[in-house]
């Protein structure tokens, strides 16, 4: 999957070599292997149960290692607990705090256990997640978003170069996911690697660079969310009012190779190239066929999901079958 | 790294609770509430005369004495009446009254404080760990570069902390509510022990003080040990809070109904009330001395610290 990057050399700030975890001999993560590079978003996509949420709990220490290794930096998980956490910011899950403090000593808590902390910084961060005018009421006054923002805040308090961040959308209105969604970006191309679990799919897609498919604690895929469409996966949908049959026919006696599809009122052609939807389009209007809308449609990562998961539906009805 | 800010971060936790503040301000307002009482109420007249009324407590005791006897009651029943009349007709031939209060004569009544303390102690230490998973703050708190037996210790440390400062202010605050109520001399004051071979014996009450502030430090180590242990072990501050209550106020009835059995003494229940061991002594387990409980308290206190931090390292947090 380094293919994108070509000749450049790529530092991997999070590496998984071989992860597994069983509890009670019953396998939750399988042999799970990805590298996460500096300055990117990596999305763990996966149904309920997948084993995302225990994978990163394996990576913050939350939960034990039953085999393989955590290298974060390059210090092991496993030997060097204490040096690997040092530059990892992380909420698993939502971030808990403590009721009976107001937000800036709750900030206080972990500006003081961590590397490097200044006053300034804890201002800037408190400035960032826009709650400088909450920021000494008690926390059990806050609403679920303004706690989602100090639980972001404590995580980048140290200025982490690895974020980790379990469900970072739960619980955030559309204005708080886009505003995270920029923030991230802004991390990411300050450097700092951003792994995210979600089970929302168009969201990981607006989200990530790159994509790990996860399913009954195997990987399945890492996929590239790429900016400029792949040029297989796009289809045009040319919609037509009359006989779609015939029309299928003009673009048949056109190029008898051509993948044409019927679907109700539409023809669907895989091709990408803007000229030759446009000469299609010309030889529909000159056969008589009467075309009222032409859509280029990307195949999106819900689609790919779904096929890869081989089944169809509501991303919930993928989850949970305990045999392959 | 920084351990000490992880006990600092302790610390402030438990002051940031208003229930911190609750429990330091209890037991002061019980003591002042009874020198006060003690104040109002007592009559002037019997402490001038307390000669003549402790005659009358020898005389009424003696013949309690000689019912029990005749009745053939209880041994430690009238074990108790022989050294009361013992100590009393000591008090009357050397001039020794036992209605004399001094700040130190107060101190040593206020000192079953120290339970009150205990439950208190117990209240926070349970809390410590317990409520951190419950509230599911943990898990903010194991990210951080720390091992995790690191994070334990600054809370065990933070916790007795807590027990050693709020069991000193109580003890400050009652010599000067003591001092302030009945004057502060009283340093050469002394009261009356039977010692173990029936003699009745003349000790300094400020030697009987420092030697409970000193067990007191003991029992609140074992106690925040006990309570931290079982609320790592079953992450519920309700069941570490109900197991160390039981241990420390229903103690006394087990090892009352135990008393014949060889291994009690090896018990916690038997080992937790130091304070009655100061003059000697216990009067239910004979075998029981200060020497041999604080060094059983020791033992229990080294078994449930190794459990509570092996668990703690291994556990999974699922919260």
């Amino acid at each position: 999957m380094i293919g994108g990057i070509g000749e450049r050399m790529t530092t991997h700030t999070l590496e998984l070599k071989n992860l597994t975890k069983k509890i009670k001999g019953k396998t939750i993560v399988d042999d799970l292997s990805f590298s996460v590079r500096e300055g990117e978003i990596f999305g763990l996509l996966g149904p309920n149960g997948a084993g995302k949420t225990t994978t990163i709990r394996m990576i913050v220490g939350l939960i034990s290692i039953t085999d393989g290794d955590v290298l974060i930096n390059g210090d092991n998980l496993r030997g060097n607990f204490e040096k690997a956490m040092e530059r990892v910011g992380a909420i698993v899950e939502n971030p808990q705090l403590y009721d009976y403090m107001t937000g800036y000593k709750n900030l206080m808590q972990y500006a003081r256990i961590m590397p490097d902390v200044t006053k300034e910084r804890i201002d800037e961060v408190i400035e960032l997640v826009d709650l400088k005018y909450a920021i000494h009421d008690k926390v059990k006054t806050y609403s679920l978003g303004m706690r989602q923002r100090l639980g972001v805040a404590q995580a980048l308090l140290h200025r982490p170069n690895v974020l980790i961040l379990d469900e970072p959308t739960n619980g955030l209105d559309p204005q708080g996911i886009y505003d995270l969604r920029n923030y991230l970006r802004l991390l990411a191309n300050n450097g700092t690697s951003v792994i995210v679990s979600s089970h929302m799919l168009a969201e990981m897609q607006m989200m990530c660079d790159r994509v790990a498919i996860i399913q009954h604690g195997k990987l399945v895929r890492i996929d590239e969310i790429l900016n400029q469409e792949d040029e297989t996966e796009v289809k045009v949908h040319f919609q037509i009012e009359g006989d779609v049959a015939q029309a299928k026919q003009v673009l048949l006696n056109l190029n008898e190779d051509l993948n044409v599809t019927e679907s109700g009122q539409e023809l669907i052609v895989q091709t990408a190239d803007v000229r030759f939807i446009a000469e299609l389009n010309k030889q529909l209007v000159l056969a008589g066929v009467l075309v009222v809308g032409i859509q280029r449609k990307t195949k999106t990562l819900e689609e790919r999901f779904l096929e890869m998961t081989k089944k169809g539906g509501d991303l919930n009805e993928v989850a949970v079958p305990v045999n392959k | 790294m920084k351990w000490l800010s992880l006990l600092t971060n302790e610390w402030i936790k438990i002051f940031s609770r208003t229930r911190t503040w609750i429990f330091l301000a209890i037991p002061i307002v019980i003591i002042i509430g009874i020198a006060v009482y003690d104040k109002v109420t007592t009559d002037v007249e019997v402490n001038e005369n307390w000669k003549q009324e402790l005659t009358q407590t020898v005389k009424d005791d003696q013949k309690a004495l000689d019912d029990a006897k005749k009745n053939g009651d209880n041994a430690i029943y009238i074990d108790s009446l022989e050294s009361a009349i013992k100590q009393n007709k000591y008090a009357i031939a050397n001039d020794i009254s036992p209605y004399e209060t001094t700040a130190w004569q107060f101190m040593k009544d206020m000192a079953f404080i120290s339970s009150l303390i205990g439950l208190f102690v117990i209240v926070v230490a349970s809390d410590i760990v317990s409520n951190e998973f419950a509230k599911g703050t943990i898990k903010m708190l194991l990210i951080r570069p720390y091992s995790r037996w690191k994070i334990l210790l600054s809370k065990f440390v933070a916790t007795l902390g807590f027990a050693f400062v709020m069991w000193l202010v109580v003890i400050v605050a009652t010599w000067l509510v003591g001092g302030l109520a009945y004057g502060f001399g009283g340093m050469d004051q002394s009261y009356l022990i039977t010692a173990d071979d029936g003699q009745v014996k003349e000790r300094l009450i400020v030697e009987y003080v420092f030697a409970n502030i000193g067990v007191e430090f003991i029992e609140l180590t074992t106690l925040v040990a006990m309570s931290f242990m079982i609320s790592t072990l079953f992450m519920s501050n309700s069941v570490a809070i109900g197991v160390a209550m039981f241990t420390l106020f229903a103690g006394n009835i087990i090892v009352t109904l135990l008393a014949n059995k060889d291994w009690v003494i090896y018990t916690l229940f038997a080992n937790m009330d130091l304070s009655v061991l100061i003059d000697g002594q216990n009067q239910l387990v004979k075998d029981l001395t200060l020497p041999f409980s604080i060094s059983v308290l020791a033992v229990y206190t080294a078994i449930m610290l190794a459990i509570t931090f092996t668990v703690f390292q291994k556990r999974d947090v699922k919260a």
